[in-house]
């Protein structure tokens, strides 16, 4: 591999990282909090890129997608945690469940409302060039995605450090039930917290399709690498989503490019070898395996 | 008194199950009635093999279409490629190989309980659909393996409809049996146990890791075999077989008919098969139904058909 390759593709790889980073920490945030495997986070993420094709098409606009889909995903976690999710609280494998129903019948709706074909979604202008590193030329946009990821991890760190609903959030992280004997408002803090983590799946669903587009699948796409992140890098912690997705975005893309069709193989590797040696993740303080 | 003619009326149930296609031959849609038999009876197979992990060991997979697919795919390739058409070596094959893949994932799973059991098999089987999906020179990729020959058990042909019936409504009566001899064992007793209070198992000295181990290889093997059945009724294997959806149909099965029963995985199975086959020719829907059906009895009925069936039985013999 000439060195040239070899940048770009640590640049794909940090871009994916990235992105993944954007999908995991909406996961691993809503685990966190209420013990709850979201599996319908995948559909999440496909909703907000459908959404924001037709945002983009309504107004021309991505940046107002950007803002626009993750907002609505918002609102419909603010509407299913109360309405579905409340009533099995304590319940987690019932939780999990239930966001299998939730997601395919999501799935489902996509297909009828968009259709099922393949579809795009170009980069906003300014961010559809390419730009000169290291003597290779290299598109923006991804450039862009490894900057927000990087914002969005500064972001996401000075509110849990620093503010007040930080501070609960990691309390309730740690002990949810004494939180709410001590007087915070537990159902709204459940209910805003899987809010904002289908607003963050919504916001990777945009961010990520100008780069990979819009098909059947990328709801099981999505889930299984955000899935993946969170084991690798530990359940529940924010470190642990950053580590876990500088880890598996790079790695993914080498082992794309080195395995070709066995790249997955790198992955479960990578998996495997972590639950057998550290079974809480990297980062992570709950076991996943014994 | 009673117990007496259970065994008698299970014969005769049995034995018309099997000779379905041929006492309603007369009928108009005899042929068509046999075909969605046949599908729902490899999908209750699938679903029995996976209530043995959800229902009696505890464990919540949601990946049990890796062992359904590479049983699927094992049958395929030794029928295409390695040009055996001997039904005891092609059935074995996509046991054996569905059970070394349980073996390798079910290592790495097994110490691990609920929600993260679910995540992890999840994972591992989704990596096991893109490999299926992308290793185009054994699996045929996304095109999947078509026109698959139906085998040869001794000199007998399985190619007629009514036959390769009759070989998966048998199968499927033994897997019954199986299931319910396994269930009834002390082993079945000790894997119900592990999923009471894990700890205590280990503490009465149970190697409760290896227990679970040998549930997951023993269900992956089942499932192997209704993905190889599954590949001679419908002559075709795709990477679908492998893919999530299979596993989440298996799960819903399981839990709409209600999971720890031995007529719970077959009735949700009918369910299923009927809301996908009969009613999206209705409605386009399907999948939306499927999930609508599956968060009603998360939410209001996690005992399953089986178990809202019995509670009224219950009530109206007091």
């Amino acid at each position: 591999m000439s060195s040239e390759l070899l940048f770009q593709q640590a640049l794909n790889g940090l871009s994916f990282g990235a992105l993944l980073f954007i999908l995991a920490a909406g996961l691993s945030l809503v685990f966190g909090m209420m013990d709850v495997v979201n599996l319908a986070h995948g559909a999440f993420y496909m909703l907000g890129a459908y959404l924001a094709l037709s945002v983009v098409q309504l107004t021309g606009s991505f940046w107002v997608a950007m803002l626009a889909a993750p907002l609505a995903l918002g609102l419909l976690g603010l509407i299913l945690e109360p309405l579905l999710l409340r009533r099995l609280r304590g319940r987690h494998l019932d939780q999990v469940l239930l966001t299998i129903g939730v997601s395919l019948i999501v799935v489902d709706q996509i297909g009828v409302v968009w259709g099922r074909e393949v579809r795009s979604l170009a980069a906003p202008a300014g961010l559809d060039g390419s730009v000169a590193l290291f003597g290779g030329d290299y598109p923006a946009y991804r450039l862009f995605v490894i900057g927000l990821g990087i914002a969005l991890a500064a972001v996401v760190t000075l509110v849990y450090r620093r503010t007040a609903l930080g501070m609960h959030i990691r309390a309730g992280v740690e002990d949810a039930q004494m939180l709410g004997a001590l007087g915070v408002d537990i159902d709204r803090l459940f209910a805003l917290t899987f809010a904002a983590g289908a607003a963050l799946a919504g916001l990777a669903g945009v961010v990520a399709a100008p780069v990979f587009g819009l098909q059947p699948g990328m709801d099981v796409d999505a889930l299984l690498y955000s899935l993946v992140v969170v084991v690798v890098g530990g359940l529940g912690t924010l470190g642990g989503a950053v580590v876990g997705s500088v880890l598996i975005g790079p790695a993914d893309t080498f082992g794309k490019v080195l395995f070709q069709e066995f790249a997955l193989a790198v992955i479960f590797a990578i998996v495997a070898l972590v639950l057998l040696l550290r079974p809480t993740g990297l980062l992570g303080r709950i076991r996943i395996a014994r | 008194m009673r117990r007496v003619f259970i065994w008698p009326a299970a014969a005769i149930g049995a034995a018309a199950l099997v000779t379905f296609p041929y006492w309603t031959a007369e009928w108009e849609s005899s042929r068509f009635a046999t075909t969605v038999l046949r599908d729902i009876l490899v999908f209750a197979i699938f679903a029995l093999s996976l209530d043995l992990l959800v229902g009696r060991g505890g464990m919540p997979s949601l990946g049990h279409a890796a062992f359904f697919g590479a049983g699927a795919y094992a049958a395929g390739v030794a029928t295409q490629r390695l040009g055996t058409d001997q039904l005891p070596l092609t059935l074995g094959a996509a046991a054996l190989v569905a059970a070394a893949l349980a073996l390798l994932i079910g290592t790495l799973v097994v110490r691990s309980e609920g929600i993260f059991f679910l995540m992890l098999t999840l994972a591992f089987a989704q990596i096991v659909f893109a490999i299926a999906f992308q290793w185009t020179s054994v699996t045929g990729g996304s095109n999947g393996l078509a026109g698959i020959a139906r085998p040869f058990l001794g000199g007998i042909d399985l190619n007629p409809p009514d036959r390769m019936y009759v070989l998966v409504s048998a199968t499927f009566l033994a897997v019954v049996l199986l299931v319910r001899a396994v269930a009834g064992s002390p082993y079945g007793r000790v894997l119900v146990g592990i999923r009471e209070n894990e700890r205590r198992m280990r503490a009465l000295g149970y190697d409760t890791a290896r227990i679970r181990l040998s549930a997951f290889v023993l269900a992956g093997s089942i499932a192997g075999i209704a993905g190889a059945l599954s590949a001679y009724s419908l002559r075709f294997v795709s990477a679908q077989d492998v893919g999530i959806g299979t596993s989440i149909r298996a799960f819903v099965m399981v839990l709409v008919g209600g999971a720890g029963t031995l007529a719970g995985p077959v009735i949700g199975a009918a369910v299923v098969l009927y809301v996908e086959r009969i009613l999206s020719s209705a409605v386009p829907v399907a999948e939306t139904v499927l999930g609508l059906l599956f968060v009603a009895f998360v939410l209001l009925a996690r005992q399953g058909i089986v178990g809202i069936g019995g509670a009224a039985w219950a009530r109206m013999r007091r």
